[in-house]
């Protein structure tokens, strides 16, 4: 089983309230921003533009495996805990496995539901965002 | 400084400190964009309210039903009589949101916490993890009252007679750019605009950096001089969902005075997407 399938195992047994613990979990859990990119995201770069709540991400590829960094601002506990989940479940995966990730996480995590379909739509693009990086990441690796 | 046409429903983080613990006669209710930040930790003693999952409809684009209304408010240790206050995170949209929907069931005693989450923070102030229960409320909503509520056919003739409409939105969703950024989700509509006629008004120009609003002689100067609204004027504020729009109908109804003001909760999702309706784009592509 991939980590990501037990991640959404997890949340399926849980019911609503506990699934937002769960997700507060993550989102205190999302590792500090290490300090060689903190210039780069107070200078506005790596910045996700589709979402409302100031989010970055890093993604490289190293030896052929995925390494996410990301920061979310401490306002927004939900979107980091989503980043979260999608660092812990594809740190240190192959680049395909990112790409074969459901395009309905969010669904099947159970968050949908309380997200409703306006929050949905930014949590969303973060998924897909994440998902092109990682894409262009993979093509740079062997580029070079 | 002079004092807003309501002050009566305003208040600062200091009146909720003090106030808070009067859980007979107040409840404090807390209405975020995130739905995390309850559970982060809020004002003690404060309650949760969620503008999707309690405030609207699961099935049918509308709010819960009378029934369910009251349900909510019981369920909360809510009454009629109840003195509700509002807060939440970014700028207070959602509290004043909720404050909306409250108004629209004919709730009598809301109140705004001037600032909401972001100045209660700023300030340091306590918050906790612990949640409370009260005693069930009693409530009787009232039905519907759609003087502050516009819908998209009111909304039309608003436009055709030439009565004001300000669009709260960003200039680039305003101008009609915003669909056309590479990667932009869609942001539910199909079309990109305003609704003709329509002036832009960001509702970020009504708030200060700290999340309280401006004085009343900052706004009057941004609404009576630079738009040249009049109290008297009919006016329809609007934005994607409604929810920024309801931060300009409080700041217009309360702050101002403006006694005719609608939310149109519909907003660009409805009118961005209804066929055939009227749009004025400004914004052209350039190289």
């Amino acid at each position: 089983m991939s980590k990501l399938d037990a991640i959404i195992e997890e949340f399926q047994d849980l019911d609503a309230r506990d699934r937002l613990e769960l997700l507060l979990d993550f989102a205190e859990k999302l590792a500090e921003l290490p300090e060689a990119y903190q210039a780069e995201r107070d200078a506005g770069l790596h910045r996700v533009p589709e979402c409302m709540t100031p989010t970055f991400l890093w993604v490289q590829c190293i030896s052929g495996r995925v390494s996410i960094h990301a920061y979310v601002a401490p306002e927004a506990p939900t979107v980091k805990g989503f980043v979260s989940i999608l660092v812990d479940a594809f740190n240190g995966t192959l680049p395909d496995e990112f790409a074969a990730a459901p395009a309905d996480l969010l669904h099947r995590l159970g968050l949908a539901e309380l997200l409703g379909m306006n929050r949905l739509r930014g949590l969303n693009a973060v998924q897909r965002r994440l998902k092109n990086e990682i894409g262009k990441a993979a093509v740079l690796a062997v580029e070079t | 400084m002079t004092e807003f046409i309501h002050p009566e429903v305003l208040v600062s983080c200091d009146w909720v400190e003090q106030n808070r613990s009067q859980t007979d006669s107040i409840r404090i209710v807390e209405s975020d964009e995130d739905i995390l930040l309850y559970e982060q930790g809020h004002i003690a003693g404060a309650v949760k309210l969620d503008w999707t999952t309690d405030l609207q409809d699961a099935v049918v684009r509308d709010y819960v039903s009378q029934a369910r209304f009251e349900e909510l408010c019981a369920e909360r240790g809510i009454s009629n009589e109840t003195i509700v206050v509002f807060y939440g995170d970014k700028n207070n949209w959602w509290a004043c949101y909720a404050f909306w929907v409250f108004k629209l069931f004919g709730h009598e005693k809301c109140l705004i916490m001037n600032g909401g989450r972001k100045k209660w923070e700023l300030d340091k102030r306590p918050m906790t993890r612990e949640t409370s229960k009260y005693p069930r409320g009693i409530y009787k909503a009232k039905e519907p009252n759609n003087s502050i509520r516009a819908f998209r056919d009111e909304v039309l003739a608003q436009m055709q007679a030439r009565k004001p409409l300000v669009d709260v939105r960003s200039p680039g969703e305003y101008t009609g750019e915003m669909l056309h950024m590479p990667d932009y989700p869609q942001e539910g509509a199909l079309r990109a605009g305003h609704i003709p006629g329509a002036v832009n008004v960001p509702w970020s120009r009504a708030c200060d950096d700290d999340g309280t609003f401006k004085s009343r002689d900052q706004l009057e100067q941004l609404y009576l001089v630079e738009q040249q609204l009049k109290p008297s004027d009919e006016v329809i504020a609007y934005c994607r969902i409604g929810e920024r729009s309801s931060l300009t109908w409080y700041v217009l109804t309360y702050l101002l005075g403006f006694p005719k003001v609608k939310n149109y909760d519909g907003s660009w999702t409805e009118w961005g997407n209804l066929v055939g309706a009227p749009i004025e784009k400004t914004y052209a592509y350039k190289k």
